[in-house]
This record gives structure tokens, C-alpha cells and sequence, in this order.
């Protein structure tokens, strides 16, 4: 524990005196306000309408958790899915290029150490970024009335999303010496995760409904949707640690496979 | 402090080091030497427990470096060829970062990062950050981090490599007093070099290894007693082994 945490802080004071840090909270807060500014616009224009045709009983069921605030989280969850990458890209791959490797692996601590002292860097980091997705709905509770429950759920369930996109970082920086390479290769798998659903939705209604409905579970999409929605699920919890802990795994056997050469 | 065993590293088919035995006692400074690739890196990362052996086993300070790992980790100061270093990080953070996860006890950490920095003169640029330092200076601060925890045993891979003269004669001159100190002081030490007037300076006793294979094992007084010299010996077994291959090649060539 000591030793994970001392991995941890030394990871964070190394992100927060190199540029990367700032520009990541920087271009999101950036990119947050806008697509704010822009759902909210959006829903206005949608009361307006309604209001116009005086089409009450669709007015009574336009709600700013529903047509706002989950749109909203959607996409910062897709937003988030740009800027992680950059995150975690040099977790593992510039222990290489350094040669600090060297050190922690002769150094008395274990792999698992290391790998999670690095999640628990990258986590904190995200969950920093995530508290800025928190200020927008903020504002929304200043001048209206969104429930408090499901707004919560759904930023746990953006906060979730991100997590699983740095354990996917970690095991993609923990593959290769370059962070260009480690930012690439979690790209692609966190846009493979992105289309998961549509995959699957191919093998639900082609020939392999089991593969599909397995593929649909193994997506982020569904168990993400669960927690806007306000519902708490423990098999979505489940998921989450299942999917976060597979990729720490694996991140585990690609720091030790140095020893296995 | 030092027991290696039959240590033996194979990439598939290629022997890095073959069988190397040797046992270093307290308070011996001890010079690798050989030429590049002979396996001196890698003998080196086998004692530190960054590399697994093949075959063999090894004990640092009485801890197996398999069974015991941690115990035998912590026992260890070890310079890689690169030092190790982040380069974002000043002196002091980056010291105090290696004395946490060496598990330098809280209470005394203060402290034994105050002595490295100050053993290895860099008590002046301990707020510097390490990416603007010197070669020289890099180099003292992975002495440093290799000191930081007073590890019984100093595993230094080409401590000198890359620095002029002047510094080379600091780091010498520092290696030589981490060998000459008293009680938790005094460090038992082995240092590679492919540098043989270096060897001849720091250490008393000399393990040649060529082509993975310990070929000599000695004090330097000893090797050096006839009015023979190191430079003689080195090319003496280093080209032994060439003409040996050499005439092996032929005669299974003649037959």
C-alpha cells in the first residue's frame, strides 16, 4: 500500500510539472463548456418549439436529466475518450525510454506495486477531470431542478467509463517504449470499445445472437446507460471491476515479461 | 555478501553467460572487466534481480535473489549503464522518491537523503532539476539513488563511461571512499569498466569475463606481480579464446 502510493504521487507531480496535465484540463474544460452551452441551447430551443405547438403532455415529459444532462454526459464520456489516451500514453513507455525501469524492477516492490500505483495516478487524474464535467450540471442546479440521484449515478457512471480507459492505457503503455505507439494503440482500443455495440448489434440479428449478446456485455454502453438512467446495479459494478481488473492483469504480465525474455 | 553460482542467461540459442561462479566477501571491491558484450551487463542485472537466470542461482548479503527477492533487492545498490533517472524531477524529490520505495524508514529518510547528497557533492543542486544537469552531475545523482538506502552491496555498470576526466577522477575518488568507510559505511562493491587503468585504480581484485565465460579471477597484485600489467593479460585472454575458436573452426574444417 505504501509503496503503491508512493508510485502513485510520484506519477501525479511528474504529470502536473509536465505541459500534458494543463492541456489535458485545459482543452477539456474548453471542449466541456462548449458542448454545455450547445445542449443547452439545443433543449431551449426544443421547450420553445414546444411551447409553440403547445403540446403539453410533451412538454411534461421533457426533463433536464433525460434531454440535457445525459446527452451531455454521453458525450463527454466520447470527448474523454480523446484525451485519455494522452493521459496514460507514458504511464509505462517512458519507464522504458528512461531506463527507470530498471530501477523500480530492482528496487523491493512488487509488480503489482507499480502497476497499480500507476491505475491509481491515472485514475486520480481522470476523476480530476471528471469533477469538471460535475461543475456543468452545478449550474443546471442553480436554475432548475434536475434530480440530484440520477445526475449522481451518472457522473459515477462517467467516472467509471474513464477508468476503464486508463486501465486500457496502462496496458497499452505498458507494451511499448513510445508514447506516440502507446497513445495510438489505446485509441484504437478505446474506439473498438466505442463500437462494440454496433458489433454486436450485427451478430443479434445475423447468425450468432450468443456472441452478440456476449460482445454487448463486454461493451461499456449498456452498463453506462444503466447509471444515467439513475439505476445502481451491482452487476454493472461487477462489470466495470471485472473489465478495469482484466486490463491491470494484463498490464501486470506485460511489466514482468521483461524477466520472461 | 556476493555468492553467484553457476549464473547462466540464454536467448534461445544465444549464451549471454555461461556458468559464472564467483564469491565476493565484505568490504572487497571488485573490477568486471572484459570486453563489450562479453556479458558484464548482464551477469550484473542477473545480481540485481532485474534479469532472471536461466540456470543458477545467486545470494546477496545471505538473501536468495529468487526465494528472497525483496530482502535481497533491498540489500542492493545498483547503477544501471543509463542512470535511471526522470528528468522532470529535481535532485532531492527524485533521492527521496528512491529512499520511499527502497523503504528507507520514514523517520531516517530526511536524513539519508541529506547524506547521498552529500557524499556525491550535490548538495548545491538539490533544487536543480535533473534535466537541466550536466553528464557528470547525472551520473553523481545515480550514485546517489544507488547509496540513498546504505545498501551493504554497490552493483555499479560502467560508473564512469562518458565523463572526462576531471569527473571521472570525482567518481573514482567517491567509489573509492564508499569502499574505505567504517561499519554500515563500508560497502562490498563490483563495478564493470571495459577502462583498465580505472580497474587497476579502484579495485584490488579483477573477474575477467569473455564471451559470457569466467576466463580470470584474481587480486590485481597477484596478476600483476612478474612485471606483467592488465593491459597484457586483457589482450593475452581475450585473443586466447579468438585463436582457440579460430583453430576449433579449422580443424573441424581439415577433418
Amino acid at each position: 500500500m505504501r509503496h503503491i502510493s508512493t508510485i502513485a504521487a510520484r506519477e501525479l507531480r511528474s504529470l502536473f510539472v509536465s505541459p500534458v496535465a494543463y492541456v489535458v484540463m485545459s482543452l477539456f474544460s474548453v471542449l466541456a463548456g462548449l458542448f454545455f452551452v450547445l445542449g443547452v441551447a439545443a433543449f431551449n430551443s426544443r421547450v420553445m418549439q414546444l411551447r409553440q405547438f403547445q403540446a403539453t403532455d410533451m412538454l411534461a415529459t421533457l426533463n433536464l436529466n433525460d434531454h440535457l444532462i445525459g446527452y451531455f454526459f454521453d458525450s463527454m464520456s466520447v470527448v474523454l475518450l480523446f484525451l485519455v489516451p494522452g493521459v496514460t500514453m507514458g504511464l509505462f513507455s517512458s519507464e522504458k525510454s528512461n531506463g527507470t525501469q530498471e530501477l523500480l524492477l530492482t528496487s523491493p516492490l512488487t509488480i503489482w506495486d507499480i502497476v497499480l500505483g500507476k491505475f491509481t495516478a491515472g485514475a486520480l487524474f481522470v476523476t480530476i477531470l471528471v469533477g469538471l464535467v460535475a461543475v456543468f450540471p452545478g449550474i443546471l442546479f442553480a436554475y432548475g431542478d434536475p434530480e440530484v440521484g440520477k445526475t449522481a449515478s451518472g457522473l459515477l457512471g462517467v467516472l467509471l467509463v474513464c477508468w476503464t480507459y486508463v486501465a486500457i492505457g496502462c496496458f497499452a503503455s505498458s507494451i511499448t517504449r513510445s508514447q506516440v505507439v502507446g497513445f495510438l494503440i489505446t485509441f484504437v482500443l478505446l474506439l473498438f470499445l466505442l463500437l462494440l455495440p454496433a458489433i454486436a448489434d450485427l451478430g443479434v440479428a445475423g447468425d450468432a445472437p450468443q456472441l452478440g449478446a456476449a460482445l454487448r456485455w463486454l461493451s461499456t454502453g449498456d452498463h453506462f446507460q444503466g447509471l444515467m438512467r439513475g439505476l445502481v446495479d451491482t452487476s454493472d459494478m461487477v462489470y466495470f471491476a471485472v473489465i478495469i481488473g482484466s486490463f491491470l492483469l494484463l498490464t501486470k504480465a506485460a511489466v514482468e515479461s521483461v524477466r520472461w525474455r | 555478501m556476493i555468492e553467484a553460482r553457476d549464473l547462466s542467461k540464454r536467448y534461445g540459442e544465444v549464451v549471454a553467460v555461461d556458468g559464472v561462479s564467483f564469491s565476493v566477501d565484505r568490504g572487497e571491491v571488485v573490477g568486471f572487466l572484459g570486453p563489450n558484450g562479453a556479458g558484464k551487463t548482464t551477469t550484473m542485472r542477473m545480481l540485481t534481480g532485474f534479469l532472471p537466470p536461466t540456470d543458477g542461482s545467486a545470494e546477496i548479503a545471505g538473501h536468495d535473489i529468487f526465494d528472497d527477492a525483496l530482502a535481497a533487492r533491498r540489500a542492493i545498490g545498483y547503477l544501471p549503464e543509463t542512470p535511471p533517472l526522470y528528468p522532470e524531477m529535481t535532485v532531492s524529490s527524485y533521492v527521496t522518491f528512491v529512499a520511499r520505495i527502497k523503504d528507507v524508514p520514514r523517520r531516517a529518510r530526511a536524513e539519508a537523503v541529506d547524506r547521498a547528497l552529500e557524499r556525491c557533492a550535490l548538495a548545491d543542486v538539490r533544487s536543480r532539476v535533473i534535466g537541466t544537469l550536466s553528464k557528470g552531475f547525472r551520473q553523481r545523482v545515480g550514485l546517489a539513488q544507488a547509496i540513498v538506502h546504505s545498501p551493504p552491496v554497490l552493483i555499479l555498470d560502467e560508473p564512469t563511461v562518458g565523463l572526462d576526466p576531471i569527473q571521472i577522477g570525482e567518481i573514482r575518488g567517491l567509489i573509492a571512499e564508499l569502499a574505505a568507510g567504517e561499519g554500515d559505511d563500508r560497502h562490498t562493491i563490483i563495478l564493470s569498466s571495459h577502462i583498465l587503468a580505472e580497474v587497476e585504480a579502484i579495485c584490488r581484485r579483477v573477474i575477467l569475463i569473455n564471451e559470457g565465460r569466467k576466463t580470470v579471477d584474481a587480486s590485481i597484485d597477484e596478476l600483476t606481480r612478474d612485471g606483467k600489467t592488465l593491459e597484457g593479460l586483457f589482450a593475452q585472454e581475450t585473443a586466447r579464446d579468438t585463436v582457440a575458436a579460430d583453430s576449433a573452426a579449422g580443424g573441424g574444417g581439415a577433418s
